[in-house]
């Protein structure tokens, strides 16, 4: 009564000068909270954060800021000299009910989920400056690991939570935005002879990227994204949960009466720094003498030579520009938010251009007392104008071609190809800029999404929840190869291959709750239903001789050339259909709010089966205890909050559509008719089946200021579909799928948060996140001694391979071969190493673990934030290094001219006796060149290899005072600059160690690890402001 | 409300499972075709004709170009390459799964004759594939969700192979639903054309050579032989022959033709760059010491002449450069090979005879063979009225399948007359004027002659039963008069002083994929190919 008095006693305050205060507040986790009410202390004067958790308010120096908000502790702040102001509130223990968005878009307190789980802002994400927001997360989240593959514009990521399970399928996570699903699949090249969905050529995701397609998610429209790793994902979303889930919240306009429109912009300048380090001081030539070859075994170059710095003679600087519009609108029953980005880049490479345009309208309305509807539509239009990678790439060529030629002499008189040394123009390396000019790629894609929620509130204790998705798109994408190119024959007149790609995905989810109260007991029940409908659908068509090199529709080629898919033959596309329905229930039961169970089932029925085993079940339960609420003696210590968890789940992962039905090919013999394919496509197909627990505890400080969350979990995935592998004819097949092999993951995470400083002028909160894995194979079949994954054959003899009892992750290879005591073995006849040909495990790309460490500071108006990514250990396999001293460019071959004798024991028959013949062949490698060019893949598989890098920094100012003041409709004014990847410390020789063989597109483990004529990550920096009206 | 919610679900999802892009079932009609083809070799070079180009060498029907070849040294090639070893590809593969399903299907549809044709090829297959490697998977075979397979002993296959034989012919049998053959012939075009009666004259021919196969065993049944080969086919229009369309498409032709270019491998352990042998060029040439002085017709059918116009050829592990150049033989193309070796495909098969040309047909059972069969058991029971007609019968239908079937690009002059056959046959050291005088030589030497090229697997299968040079108890000469048999450096190594009785089990199937099992049954040791089999073994 007292406190409402003064409100109204000093309505207007005298004397002291105003000023503009603006802040920002933060609750668990660092993560903004909106909607929290700032008030001046003894005055009416309040306002309420925005979804930044940002505020703005007139108060003077003598004034004290008081901050409220549900579910906190309230916080007062004297305001004094600053203009900017950062506060961290504090959970009230009490009536803690901090809630995560967790499966089925449903919102539940973190006491009581029983498994770890992480969420990252939308805005933390967003000033990260990443057009692909998937690469925002990595370093934020324990467990995450993004894999980028490479740092072209549009290129595409995998991500993988808690490391691979499937062999031989997606590991990749589900996506689900607003509680519906969206597609992230990238396309795979590969159509196993035309029947499946890749190109009508037929390659291995290496020689070109295509877009994981979340990334068109525009990152504005991102509220929070929470990451469920485990058995949470697979007890709700089922098989293709098995490796977790990503949950997209969206923004949503608030119900306030007001318009809110903002805008920002950045700006990007882009400059490619990594680059494989190359040798210009030998021409070309073979043993040392002079030759017109690639090869740069030829005498040293003199002074009389002109020399070219071919590299910075082909790159050029990246520039980009973002503008990102929101409007918001809320009234009482009903609000909406209207967004749009456009996004325009010019990579560092030359010819590689994206572009991005985003639009979303959402809605929410409130209907009658009990119900409410939030329907959204988002319309995404890119385009990717592509330069090619990997071996067929611009990259590879750039790195060896002859420094004494000027690589932008590419053309000849005639604008055509001008070859070096060869007539023939096809028998010859393309000049990287011909190759970027003339050999083009590029995808474009129109998508729409569409949700629709709602919610049911018929009484106090039940509750049923909708939600719709429709997410469809069509890819129109081709890669042309100039009819001079040397990835074609003279004969083959130039390739055009074309694919066009649509994809119509609907599926729904509905479920009901019901909660009830008995003394100390609440409990809680739903029950749902699942129907998921998902089809891709594609034409595919490549041909040769080129009619228009100015053309890229698939007509431009002769028709007698033309290959297509298998369907096209009907006058159809290619299909990939998968339909499932989904029933599960989920029953959950507390006992005075400090002891959680919950136990929740689901029953499957997936299209990809046959009848007879279409359905299958898991289940899955979870346990949590507040120990500090179950102890209340606990809390009188530093220690005011611990909870114990742990869960578990089973679940099953299906193949691929069609994987379990052989299919008949044409046969071109007399008769014609029909015949079965090599591939053992086994009707008895099962679901591989994943057991997983986890077990974790969290435990807060200091009324939470310090906290940590550790974690340990154990995946074992049994009956593994291991595809196309070859066994005894017994089957009747030549290749075969089968359920054979498990393997094992298991992990430690932490994640600590300090709010290390808490000043008045001065904040610093810090989050880290350890992440180490392990992982095993634990059963492979007898008869295959190694299982690889033929995409990650990028070069040479090194693959993703691995055997029994070994990693995941290993990288089987040719190498050297040693004695019984581990000594080289050296020929006597060359005087070389004597190689052992065979594929045997030569590294592992796992890393030893890594560590993200996230910082946000706050002074005055400043804000800062920045996140360092450290990895430590993991073998990459370095591809682009072995061509590189194989041709005579690798710094590794400039002492050639020094004689040696490597040391080694020489095989004569007495390497494994007590008496070996110590080498003393003396060899030099300038008129030896086998010295280098014999070098085995083992030689180029770096060991414990380790990063450093300033991921992001981003340094924010808020313009307040007189300035913005007088700005009359800005609310908020604010200027940042952002910089991507500036720092990286590695202890690896190639360029840039965070690298992929094969696009997001490649299944099972993939090719990361696998360097080879790739560029690293570049360097960027962003400038913007932001601004609310 | 949520059960109802999706009503149509589980028909939505059936409709969603069957792969919408290359079929998963195919009518039986459009199986059969590749299934028969690869009887010889189908589409892809697989069959019968792709291994008995090294098989040819091990029974001296031809040798290599070069000296040193693997099989000329009745070795073999264990290698990636898969070299010798499509009979197990053609068995579990090519005829395979389809004939799995041919069978299925039609049994579904009952369409009792294509039941009856899937049976007959599948029990004839399953000898062809056991007479060749022994012990073979059997009982696992054709279970897809297997990754290793346990093999069986041959005496259980040729059970089955006896089984089935029965079972084809009780489906071929059938009349009424969906019997008609009309419509076998839409599948059968390239091989019998949907003529059941003669589909069961091949099967009882299956079950002649089984019984015949036998002849080392106590329980070998002489009348059994007989009177499967009385069933069987008696009349070259009988035959049992895969034909090709040879139309521009390159499959679709005879896989010794030029156009397929399969005879240029000029490597020792791929070698099929092939000459005809020595041994018989001498049966035809009135060299060797049974059939001395006597010029046999056939040659100019079959073999080739030389610059001298005489039929000479090769001896094996010599190669043909120990032979003067205008006496060496032209290859199967009728390329010269005065004055070097040329293996090259001519352009066009104007000048090839026989089974090399583009278009020509394969047989896979002759009437010849049958009567053949016959002349031996009989011969063995001591019927030598029978034997003997049987044996002449024998000569004669060899001679009508030449001049009915493969009477094209034979040189002036050379062309087989009536009267030419009958002056062979009147010739007493060919055909006996008494019974009395027929020998086991006689009759094994004439089948030998008569099946040159294409039915090298049976003449295997014979030499294999005589031990290449078991004597015949009743004259004291070796059954295959003249035939040498390797020996010191002639033979490879691997053989330790063996002669070769199977072949080892194919490379990227069994001994990558399936090493264990071939351990178990010893298939490993490096004289594996020399252990005589089940079959030939009393």
């Amino acid at each position: 009564m007292l406190f409402l008095g003064s409100l109204v006693l000093f309505t207007k305050p005298l004397i002291a000068q105003e000023k503009t205060v603006t802040g920002s507040v933060m609750g668990e986790k660092n993560l903004p909270l909106r909607d929290v009410t700032v008030l001046v202390k003894g005055t009416r004067t309040a306002t309420k954060t925005d979804e930044n958790g940002s505020f703005s308010i007139r108060a003077t120096e003598k004034q004290t800021l008081i901050i409220t908000s549900v579910n906190y502790l309230r916080q007062e702040l004297f305001v004094g000299s600053r203009n900017n102001v950062s506060v961290q509130l504090v959970l009230a223990q009490q009536q803690m009910e901090e809630v995560v968005v967790v499966a089925m878009d449903t919102r539940k307190t973190a006491k009581e989920i029983p498994f770890a789980v992480q969420s990252v802002s939308g805005k933390e994400l967003q000033e990260s400056q990443r057009e692909n927001f998937v690469n925002g997360l990595q370093g934020r989240v324990a467990g995450l690991t993004v894999n980028q593959t490479g740092g072209a514009a549009g290129a595409s990521s995998q991500i993988v939570l808690r490391g691979f399970n499937s062999l031989s399928l997606d590991n990749s996570p589900l996506f689900v935005i607003d509680g519906v699903i969206a597609d992230n699949s990238t396309l795979n090249e590969t159509s196993n002879g035309g029947s499946q969905l890749g190109l009508a050529s037929d390659r291995a995701n290496r020689g070109n990227d295509y877009s994981n397609r979340i990334s068109d998610i525009n990152p504005n429209d991102i509220e929070s994204v929470t990451v469920l790793k485990g058995p949470e994902a697979t007890a709700l979303y089922g098989s293709q949960a098995s490796s977790g889930a990503i949950i997209i919240t969206t923004k949503k306009a608030k119900m306030n009466g007001k318009v809110a429109v903002s805008y920002d912009n950045a700006f990007r300048v882009q400059e490619l720094t990594r680059l494989p380090k190359v040798m210009s001081v030998f021409s070309g030539g073979t043993n040392g003498i002079p030759q017109d070859v690639f090869s740069a075994f030829g005498p040293g170059y003199t002074g009389k030579d002109t020399l070219y710095n071919n590299l910075d003679n082909f790159f050029r600087t990246g520039f980009s520009q973002t503008h990102n519009l929101a409007v918001e609108y809320g009234k009482k029953n009903a609000s909406w938010r209207f967004s749009g980005s456009a996004f325009d880049q010019k990579a560092a490479i030359p010819t590689n251009d994206f572009k991005r345009y985003n639009f979303r309208i959402s809605n929410t309305t409130k209907i009658g007392k009990y119900i409410d509807i939030s329907p959204s539509l988002s319309y995404i239009n890119s385009v990717n104008d592509k330069p090619l990678r990997g071996a067929g790439g611009y990259l590879l060529n750039l790195l060896v071609w002859p420094s004494d030629n000027n690589i932008r002499d590419w053309k000849g008189a005639d604008g055509l190809k001008k070859p070096l040394f060869n007539a023939n123009p096809n028998a010859e390396l393309d000049n990287p800029l011909y190759n970027v000019y003339k050999n083009r790629s590029a995808d474009k894609t129109d998508r729409f999404l569409a949700t629709f929620a709602i919610n049911i509130n018929p009484t106090k204790w039940l509750a049923v929840a909708g939600r719709f998705g429709y997410d469809t798109y069509k890819t129109d994408g081709y890669t042309q190869y100039d009819s001079m190119s040397s990835y074609l024959t003279r004969a083959q007149k130039g390739q055009q291959d074309n694919y066009y790609r649509s994809y119509y995905g609907y599926n729904h989810t509905i479920t009901a709750t019901a909660k009830k109260t008995i003394g100390n007991f609440s409990g809680r029940v739903m029950v749902g239903n699942m129907w998921q409908d998902y089809e891709t659908r594609q034409f595919a068509v490549v041909g040769n001789n080129i009619v228009d090199a100015s053309r890229s529709d698939s007509n431009n080629t002769n028709p007698a050339t033309r290959v297509r898919l298998s369907n096209a033959l009907k006058g159809l596309p290619n299909y990939s259909i998968r339909r499932s329905a989904a029933y599960f229930g989920e029953a959950f039961i507390s006992w005075k709010s400090a002891v959680f169970l919950t136990y929740s089932h689901r029953f499957e029925e997936s299209s990809i089966f046959p009848k007879e085993f279409r359905n299958y079940n898991y289940p899955a339960a979870g346990l949590s205890i507040i120990v500090s609420d179950l102890v209340p003696a606990i809390k009188n210590s530093a220690l005011n909050y611990w909870k114990l968890r742990g869960s578990l789940a089973s679940t099953a992962r299906s193949s691929q559509p069609y994987a379990n039905q052989s299919v008949f090919n044409p046969t071109i013999g007399s008769g014609g008719g029909f015949a079965y394919g090599f591939n053992n496509n086994n009707p008895l197909l099962q679901p591989e089946t994943q057991e997983t627990f986890e077990l974790g505890t969290e435990l807060r400080f200091k009324n939470s200021r310090y906290s940590i969350d550790a974690t340990y979990y154990n995946t074992k995935n049994t009956s593994l579909i291991v595809e196309g592998f070859r066994a005894s004819y017994g089957t009747g097949f030549v290749l075969n799928t089968l359920n054979v092999g498990a393997n094992q993951n298991q992990g430690v995470e932490l994640a600590l948060n300090l709010d290390l400083v808490r000043g008045e002028k001065f904040t610093w909160s810090s989050r880290l996140n350890f992440n180490k894995m392990w992982n095993k194979v634990l059963e492979l079949p007898a008869n295959v001694p190694e299982f690889y994954q033929s995409d990650t054959w990028t070069y040479a003899n090194a693959r993703g391979g691995l055997v029994l009892n070994g990693a995941t992750t290993t990288i089987t290879a040719y190498g050297y071969k040693r004695n019984t005591a581990g000594q080289l073995l050296i020929s006597a006849t060359t005087g070389l190493p004597v190689l052992d040909n065979n594929f045997r495990v030569r590294g592992d790309r796992n890393p030893d673990f890594t560590l993200g460490f996230v910082n946000n500071m706050s002074y005055k108006n400043f804000r800062f934030s920045f996140l360092w990514d450290l990895k430590v250990g993991g073998d990459i396999f370095n591809a682009t290094e072995r061509y590189l001293t194989t041709l005579g460019r690798s710094y590794r071959t400039i002492d050639r001219e020094s004689p040696r004798v490597i040391n080694g024991i020489i095989e004569d028959g007495l390497e494994n006796t007590g008496t070996p013949t110590k080498n003393n062949i003396s060899i030099t490698p300038a008129v030896n060149q086998a010295y280098y060019t014999t070098m085995p893949e083992e030689e180029f598989i770096q060991k414990d290899v380790n990063w450093l890098r300033l991921r992001d920094m981003t340094l924010n100012y808020n313009f307040t005072g007189e300035f913005v003041k007088n700005l009359k409709v800005v609310k908020s004014l604010g200027a940042f600059i952002t910089v991507n990847d500036l720092v990286m410390i590695t202890n690896y020789y190639g360029a840039d160690p965070q690298v992929n063989g094969n696009t997001a597109g490649s299944r099972g483990v993939g090719g990361f690890g696998f360097d080879y004529g790739n560029v690293g990550t570049p360097v960027s920096v962003n400038v913007g402001f932001r601004a609310n009206f | 409300m949520i059960a109802i919610s999706c009503y149509s679900c589980s028909k939505k999802i059936d409709e969603a499972y069957a792969n919408p892009n290359a079929p998963v079932k195919v009518p039986v009609e459009e199986l059969l075709p590749q299934i028969t083809s690869a009887m010889a070799g189908n589409y892809g070079g697989h069959g019968t004709m792709n291994d008995i180009r090294y098989i040819g060498a091990y029974v001296q029907n031809w040798q290599f170009f070069q000296p040193l070849s693997n099989y000329d040294q009745m070795g073999y090639t264990n290698s990636a390459g898969d070299v010798g070893q499509s009979t197990w590809r053609m068995h579990y593969y090519d005829i395979g799964q389809n004939n799995v399903r041919l069978i299925e299907w039609a049994t579904e549809e009952k369409k009792w004759d294509y039941v009856g044709v899937g049976k007959a090829i599948f029990a004839w297959s399953w000898l062809t594939l056991t007479d060749y490697y022994g012990d073979v998977i059997l009982k696992e075979a054709f279970r897809t969700e297997q990754i290793t397979f346990k093999f069986d002993p041959q005496d259980e296959v040729y059970s089955y192979v006896r089984q089935l034989c029965f079972e084809a012919l009780e489906n071929l049998n059938k009349t009424g639903d969906g019997v008609s053959q009309a419509n076998l012939a839409k599948g059968d075009l390239y091989f019998y054309n949907g003529n059941t009666t003669k589909w069961k004259k091949f099967v009882y021919g299956i079950m002649a050579r089984y019984h015949n196969h036998l002849s080392n065993k106590a329980t070998y049944n002489k009348d059994s032989v007989i009177y499967y080969s009385n069933l069987s086919i008696t009349s070259n229009a009988d035959n049992a022959m895969v034909s090709f369309a040879a139309s521009a498409i390159g499959a679709t032709n005879n896989f010794f033709g030029p156009l397929r270019g399969n005879l240029v491998g000029s490597g020792i352990t791929a070698p099929t760059a092939i000459r005809q042998g020595a041994f018989i060029a001498n049966l035809l040439n009135g060299t060797n010491s049974e059939f001395a002085g006597v010029t046999d017709p056939r040659a100019w059918y079959i073999l080739r002449g030389n610059t001298n116009g005489t039929i000479k050829g090769v001896e094996p592990n010599k190669g043909q450069t120990i032979i003067p150049v205008a006496d060496r033989p032209e290859n199967f193309w009728g390329v010269s090979q005065n004055p070097s070796a040329t293996n090259t495909a001519p352009a066009n098969d104007l000048n090839c005879r026989f089974i090399f040309r583009n278009n020509a047909p394969f047989p896979i059972m002759t009437a010849s063979e049958i009567q053949f069969i016959k002349a031996e058991a009989a011969f063995r029971k001591g019927e030598k009225a029978i034997a003997l007609a049987a044996y002449k019968e024998g000569i004669v239908q060899s001679f009508g399948l030449l001049t009915g079937t493969y009477n094209v690009n034979i040189p002036a002059g050379k062309a087989i007359t009536d009267p030419l056959l009958a002056n062979y046959m009147s010739n007493p050291s060919v055909v006996p004027t008494s019974a009395d005088n027929l020998t086991l030589t006689k009759i094994m030497l004439q089948k030998y002659i008569a099946m040159f090229g294409y039915g090298i697997l049976e003449t295997w299968s014979d030499m294999r039963r005589y031990h290449y040079s078991d004597k015949d108890a009743q004259t004291g000469l070796q059954v295959y008069r003249d035939f040498i048999v390797p020996s010191g450096g002639d033979l490879f190594p691997d053989n330790a002083t063996k002669l070769v009785y199977k072949v080892r089990p194919r490379f990227n199937s069994e001994f990558v994929w399936n090493i264990k099992e071939l351990e178990r049954i010893g298939a490993t040791s490096l004289d594996y190919h020399t252990q005589e089999m089940w079959f030939s073994k009393p």
